[in-house]
């Protein structure tokens, strides 16, 4: 009964003589025993093991790869012991003509499933938000199950596909395996995205006279640029980074880079390893960190961007 | 509007590219797990039940238990980690929540083997702890066994897939909402009953999403177990790398992923009820 004290009222006689009312109904009221006085409503159930926990898989997360980052400035070969700066393994690296060639590679298949992923991706989010019915059942099925599928049973599958038509492993054949996981994710972002936008906005653009197509070129694909750009730095990232397909659907020659490590981590670590994957880390986080930006622009709920942009959505 | 069977034209392309490169070589698993092959190892069709009888032997067996048990406690604990990491950041995380969640989720943008890579040199005999052991002057003459172990497995596993529990719990615990858990406590529920009783069972499809997109990448992975791991605690993902990569009997080694694919029906069914409906969230 408190809040009618913390409630500002002007100080007229209705007040007065509400309060007197009150306290006389409290008096006449046998009291409950006295309970201890309440914590600040923030922090009511806000338990210390909480920040705790957050602290720990904060560390959890965070302190193996800062393991890497300064180990590969180490002087030494050591993986223990930090015994001054050098910077000899990235110079070890500029001359490993074999990683180099992975690493273009790498660059190439993730710039081609880009391409061809966004806008297939695209198209596929689009038809579905749009042309939903119930004959778009089976692919919004299609569309969805890749992503939930085992990487190692989609790539055995590819693998088993190609060498059925006769086609030879190839960064080729990688490619058009890492297009197939990569659809469907551009199609789940895309339409959280297209899902969000008013359709009125397209009726507008039409009453002033633009047609269909004019509409999706003037009205639509401007406001989903952003989100666009920033699911194909997504799947940029993704194929860069992918080991599994990649290295089932890869014959001979060159690997990509994932894959280089791979056999590289398998016959022994070396202190390389460090500096090509502190490499990989600033060209990963820095375009998934730019992605971000972009996806977050016009973005209806700003913190729910990394949700969005992370594949939620199928509402 | 345009119509919407123009809308259903731009379905066209991306639908029959997975058709023909996803649906296919699914069948295509499906297909060798029944055969044999010729000659010079190419699979030839048939009908060959023995490809899955074989997987029976206790060895086989053995590797399979294994794989649901480390993918079992994989999602255990990253229930225990994610769920109070997600609810501190939904309802405490103020102005820092969309910084927190991306803080959490980055990690997971770092490349995969990198990550499993920065854990063998962490947990290597040669590695970080034990060095740090050793200046310590704590160290044995044979230094502390901790890769090549199933801890370091299960280790390894929970940090590749945690993000994925964080972020549906994230979406879930968003929509919960302060009201009702006011609500609860108005009630006279402790903070304790208000979690059990209202933020929990409100939780739940996000709970299951996060299970199923834990679980469910964590039954297939091998370069996990390979790296971290060992002979001693290969996965079913290793014995299907050491049929395809190794040169073994492919009939077989499809029939290993058929099995994988049959055993994991059943939480992507589930995922696909809970989550799809309950407008939860795939990460990739």
């Amino acid at each position: 009964m408190t809040e009618v004290d913390s409630v500002d009222q002007p100080a007229t006689r209705e007040t007065a003589e509400w309060q007197r009312l009150e306290s006389e109904a409290a008096a006449a009221v046998p009291r409950p025993p006295v309970r201890p006085a309440r914590r600040p409503r923030s922090q009511f159930d806000q338990p210390r093991f909480l920040y705790v926990v957050l602290a720990f898989v904060l560390v959890f997360l965070f302190a193996p790869i800062a393991l890497v980052v300064v180990f590969s400035l180490n002087a030494t070969q050591s993986l223990a012991t930090l015994s001054g700066f050098s910077l000899r393994w990235y110079e070890q690296l500029m001359h490993d003509s074999a990683l180099l060639s992975s690493l273009s590679l790498s660059l190439e298949i993730a710039a081609a499933t880009t391409i061809v992923s966004v806008v297939l991706g695209t198209l596929l989010a689009l038809g579905l938000v749009r042309g939903e019915n119930r004959w778009t059942r089976p692919a919004q099925t299609v569309a969805v199950w890749p992503l939930l599928n085992p990487e190692i049973a989609t790539a055995v599958g590819c693998l088993l596909f190609f060498t059925q038509f006769g086609l030879t492993l190839s960064p080729t054949t990688v490619t058009l395996a890492h297009i197939t996981w990569a659809i469907p994710y551009v199609g789940l972002i895309m339409r959280s995205r297209i899902v969000g936008l008013d359709p009125e906005l397209e009726d507008a653009a039409k009453d002033l006279g633009a047609t269909d197509l004019g509409a999706l070129r003037l009205v639509v694909l401007p406001l989903l640029w952003p989100a666009i750009i920033a699911s194909g730095l997504l799947i940029f990232v993704m194929s860069f980074d992918d080991f599994v397909t990649s290295y089932f659907t890869v014959g001979a020659g060159v690997p990509p880079l994932p894959v280089a490590i791979y056999s590289m981590i398998k016959h022994g670590v070396t202190p390389e390893i460090n500096a090509v994957g502190t490499l990989m880390m600033v060209l990963s986080v820095g375009s998934v960190l730019l992605a971000l930006v972009l996806f977050r622009m016009r973005h209806p709920r700003r913190e729910e961007a990394v949700l969005d942009l992370t594949g939620s959505g199928i509402a | 509007m345009m119509r919407r069977w123009v809308w259903r034209l731009s379905l066209i392309p991306g639908v029959a590219w997975l058709v023909v490169l996803f649906v296919l070589p699914i069948g295509f698993v499906i297909a060798v797990s029944f055969g044999t092959v010729n000659i010079v190892g190419a699979p030839v069709y048939g009908w060959h039940p023995g490809n899955y009888s074989q997987i029976f032997q206790s060895i086989y067996v053995t590797v399979f238990l294994r794989s649901l048990l480390f993918a079992l406690a994989t999602t255990a604990i990253c229930i225990l980690l994610g769920y109070p990491v997600a609810y501190f950041v939904v309802r405490f995380g103020g102005r820092y929540k969309g910084l927190l969640l991306g803080l959490v989720i980055l990690p997971w943008f770092v490349d995969y083997l990198v990550r499993i890579y920065a854990w063998v040199s962490l947990l290597g005999d040669q590695g970080f702890l034990n060095g740090l052991l050793h200046t310590l002057g704590m160290s044995g003459s044979p230094p502390l066994r901790l890769i090549n172990t199933p801890y370091a497995v299960i280790g390894g596993l929970t940090y590749d897939y945690l993000p994925f529990m964080i972020l549906p719990l994230f979406a879930v615990l968003g929509q919960v909402g302060d009201s009702v858990i006011e609500a609860g406590k108005d009630l006279y529920g402790t903070p304790l009953q208000t979690f059990f009783r209202v933020t929990l069972p409100l939780s739940f499809p996000g709970l299951m999403a996060g299970c199923a997109l834990v679980f469910l990448p964590s039954v297939g992975d091998f370069a996990t177990a390979q790296l971290l791991g060992g002979p001693n605690s290969y996965m079913i993902g290793n014995l299907i790398d050491g049929v395809f990569e190794g040169g073994g009997y492919w009939p077989f080694g499809a029939a290993l992923t058929a099995l994988v694919l049959a055993v994991l029906f059943v939480p992507m069914l589930l995922y696909v009820r809970y989550a799809l409906r309950g407008g939860a969230v795939i990460p990739g």
